[in-house]
């Protein structure tokens, strides 16, 4: 156990380390393809985020120059007629009203005087103009005492560049307040004198909408600043038109305003650019670029987070996929260590258990008797026995021993197989040894062993069985056969089946009444035992090897072992590789006894008491075997002994005297003689009177019927009295 | 040796199972008794568990029959065995028996 816990623990340990490292590999790797897709990602993101800056840059840009070239356009287009008017003040309303009535986007026009060029109006500039949302055109002059035009940005400038100019923007304070630009063109007389200045008043609440509206992403935002750095559009409505850039960055009064300082520089004087920004912890990303002519720039903000916070995102769950797909490794590698372990635990389990039924099988082998031969000193027995178990535990069995000069042998099946038959088969053996110790008779023997069998047969085993009494005297072979093969006896004459009777196998029911046969084996003959495991034995194409493969193999004169050596081969060779189901079993009796003896003797010394009488039907029996005589023959005989016994007991002897009486049986080939002898008075039981067994109830005498038996039974019968005993003798011819 | 002995119906019958030898028969003297003592109805001897008899045991049989023979009964054999019923034939014993025929 010690010893297995610790190969465990070092499997365990090489297990996990394996499984370690797999789940670092499997980390790693997946930690490399994210990184390496997170930076091209990034990158293809941030490409895409700046064209899409771009692209809305130049879009918008597109739109206000648009407007900026229609007011241009239209101011350009009435030049010559504010020319024309100069010489007549009184029209050049006309011309402003109508600037402003062809032009949607300019809201209002003037034409302003040089102070001076008119002399009868030193100071004039009529104003058309729109007011938002209403159709009709009004008219103001602009040359009053609280408006000093000329000192106007957009009076001056154009003058002072000699060219059309873009004031910067302005909120209206006479409207709405409204966001304004306002285009200024110089005008010339005739003579080309700078006379007047043309104006159109662009509303600027379209660009706030225009540029405010600029959705690249959801969170960035769009600025616009004029050319001094005035912020025109902003998230932050309070700084529109209020502050500056400069003076936003400076109420900012944060540490580093330098790189968005010089981002303002760089957009105020006309550049375009981007640039990332880190400033208080976030970064941004700003694209800008100019407006041509109006001196505007407008930029893009967009937060870093709302580039990247979608790759981010992604890779987070990324991340955590990979974290799960990790856990999962290592829940999995857990789930095979453990089933492994237990695969392990399982085959060493079935390790034991196969080695266990080793065991039982050698166990159960090493009941059977397998020294051969068996009885090297004894001459007139020639035996060998072979089982080869199947892989599996079976339940074949054989078992001889010799007793009184009685070969006692048996063969059996028990049905089924695996351990139950082999318990069974176990048994079956230790049934066999036990009764047949006390029993000469093979039919006594089957039936004691099938009701022991049948009483505990809760499984419903039964057994094929085969057991004969084999007289290694005379050859003679008493037998009973309880379903099983029979056995094939071989002589001089060749191979037949032994002669059975259809009696049950052992173990099916109790009660069964099982019957015997006899016969003789002369000098050489011999009687094969086997079970069906032999004629059953299968080729690979599941052919069975049959009776008649095994009746070609059995010869007459060979040695036992020898014959089983022959057998076993032919099978080996028939089944070839196929798997061998079942035991193959054999036992091949030899009878060798040369010299059956002409007679023998027996004798039996008794008291002069009659409860001795039933010990003759014993000594009887014993002769009538010995002599093979029927059962009729031995009970006649039997009567007989007991007739000429009786006498003595009841004649010879005095009541109360103690004597004993010798009874001799000689067994002759053909006859059979019994010698009664007493030391008693002399008494001649030939001597009594015949009786008359014609005779009827009323005449017939009680007595004299003992001898009259014996003359009856026996064919000879002698009376003497040498040397002071009664010699009674009786001889019957047999055979 | 056992003796079941049997009231029936104007009848009494006897069991015989197992060996009538000598010694039996001196056991089973007492036994038949009552058999004797009933000679004077139908006396039925079970001999189908019989396995053997000797002489005395043949007496016996005498015994019963010479009793119903004075008292005006009978003896009936029934379902001998063939070994034992050569022993009867052979002693003249058949004759003086009425014989039940086999079921």
């Amino acid at each position: 156990m010690k010893i297995n816990e610790l190969k465990d623990k070092v499997f365990l340990h090489q297990s996990a380390r394996a499984g370690l490292m797999l789940v670092i590999v499997a980390v790693v790797t997946l930690e490399a393809t994210a990184l390496i897709q997170f930076y091209f990602s990034q990158k293809g993101i941030k490409a895409e985020a700046s064209m899409r800056a771009e692209s809305q840059l130049e879009a918008t840009r597109l739109k206000i120059m648009n407007v900026i070239d229609q007011a241009e356009s239209a101011v350009r287009n009435s030049e010559w007629i504010a020319q024309w008017c100069l010489d007549y003040p009184d029209s050049m309303v006309a011309v402003t009203r109508r600037i402003v009535r062809d032009n949607p986007v300019i809201v209002g026009s003037t034409l302003a005087l040089v102070p001076g060029y008119n002399p009868a109006r030193p100071l004039y500039a009529p104003f058309s103009y729109q007011i938002p949302g209403e159709k009709e055109i009004h008219y103001r002059q602009l040359a009053t005492q609280e408006y000093d035009y000329p000192s106007q940005e957009w009076f001056v400038k154009p003058l002072e560049l000699q060219a059309g100019y873009w004031s910067e923007p302005y909120v209206d304070e006479g409207g709405a307040d409204l966001l304004m630009t306002t285009y200024s063109l110089p005008v010339r007389d005739k003579n080309g004198r700078l006379a007047a200045v043309l104006t159109a008043d662009v509303s600027l609440d379209w660009l706030t909408d225009l540029v405010g509206n600029v959705e690249v992403y959801p969170t960035a935002f769009s600025m616009m600043i004029s050319r001094s750095g005035q912020i025109m559009v902003c998230p932050v409505e309070s700084l529109v038109m209020r502050k500056t850039v400069q003076e936003t960055l400076l109420d900012l009064n944060a540490s580093d305003t330098s790189k968005l300082g010089s981002i303002n520089r760089s957009m105020m004087s006309g550049e375009s650019g981007n640039v990332t920004l880190k400033y208080q912890k976030s970064t941004s990303y700003i694209f800008y670029a100019p407006v041509e002519r109006t001196g505007w720039s407008m930029s893009i903000v967009i937060p870093d987070e709302e580039i990247f916070g979608g790759i981010r995102r992604i890779g987070l769950i990324v991340k955590l996929l990979q974290l799960l797909g990790v856990l999962m490794l290592i829940l999995i590698l857990r789930s095979s260590i453990k089933s492994q372990l237990k695969y392990r635990e399982l085959s060493e389990r079935k390790e034991k258990m196969e080695s266990e039924l080793k065991i039982g099988r050698g166990i159960q082998m090493s009941m059977l008797p397998k020294i051969f031969p068996p009885f090297p000193e004894r001459k007139d027995i020639d035996m060998f026995a072979s089982i080869v178990p199947a892989k599996e535990v079976g339940g074949d069995l054989y078992d001889f021993y010799i007793r009184e000069n009685k070969l006692f042998f048996c063969i059996g099946d028990v049905s089924g197989k695996g351990v139950p038959a082999s318990l069974v088969m176990a048994v079956t053996r230790s049934l066999f040894r036990t009764v047949s110790a006390h029993e000469k008779s093979p039919q006594r023997i089957v039936t004691a062993m099938n009701e022991s069998m049948a009483d505990m047969n809760e499984s419903n085993m039964f057994v094929t069985f085969f057991t004969a009494v084999l007289d290694l005297g005379n050859g003679h072979m008493r037998y009973c056969n309880c379903g099983h093969n029979a056995p094939y006896v071989i002589s001089s004459e060749g191979v037949s089946a032994l002669d059975v009777m259809a009696n049950l196998p052992l173990g099916v029911m109790p009660g069964m009444s099982f019957q015997e046969q006899e016969t003789d084996l002369r000098c050489g003959d011999g009687l094969f035992l086997f079970t069906d495991g032999l004629t059953e034995a299968e080729n690979s194409d599941h052919e069975l090897f049959g009776e008649n493969r095994l009746l070609g193999q059995l010869h007459p004169g060979m040695v036992s072992q020898e014959q089983l050596r022959i057998v076993s081969e032919a099978i080996g060779s028939y089944v070839g590789t196929a798997p061998q189901s079942d035991d193959l079993t054999m036992l091949y009796v030899r009878y060798l006894n040369e010299t059956v003896p002409d007679n023998s003797e027996r004798h039996l010394i008794l008291h002069n008491d009659i409860q001795q009488i039933p010990q003759l039907a014993d000594f009887v029996e014993t002769i009538a075997e010995e002599a093979r005589l029927d059962q009729s023959l031995a009970m006649s005989l039997n009567l007989a002994l007991e007739e000429a016994v009786t006498n003595v007991i009841m004649y010879a002897y005095p009541e109360g005297s103690d004597g004993l009486v010798d009874v001799e049986a000689v067994i002759r080939k053909d006859s059979l003689e019994f010698i009664v002898s007493d030391s008693g008075q002399p008494f001649d039981p030939t001597r009594a009177p015949e009786v008359d067994v014609t005779l009827g109830v009323e005449e017939r005498a009680i007595g004299g019927l003992g001898i009259y038996l014996v003359r009856n039974i026996m064919d000879e019968v002698r009376y003497e009295r040498t040397e002071g005993k009664n010699v009674f003798s009786m001889i019957k011819f047999i055979g | 040796m056992e003796v079941k002995i049997f009231q029936e119906e104007g009848a009494m019958s006897a069991q015989l199972i197992g060996r009538l030898d000598t010694p039996a028969a001196m056991e089973v003297t007492r036994e038949v008794q009552p058999l004797i003592d009933n000679a004077d109805r139908t006396i039925i001897l079970d001999c189908s568990q019989m396995d053997y008899i000797s002489s005395s045991g043949l007496r016996i049989f005498l015994t019963i029959r010479k009793a119903a023979s004075a008292k005006g009964g009978k003896v009936v054999l029934r379902g001998m065995k063939e070994d034992i019923r050569k022993v009867f034939m052979m002693t003249g014993f058949l004759n003086l028996f009425e014989v039940e025929k086999a079921q």
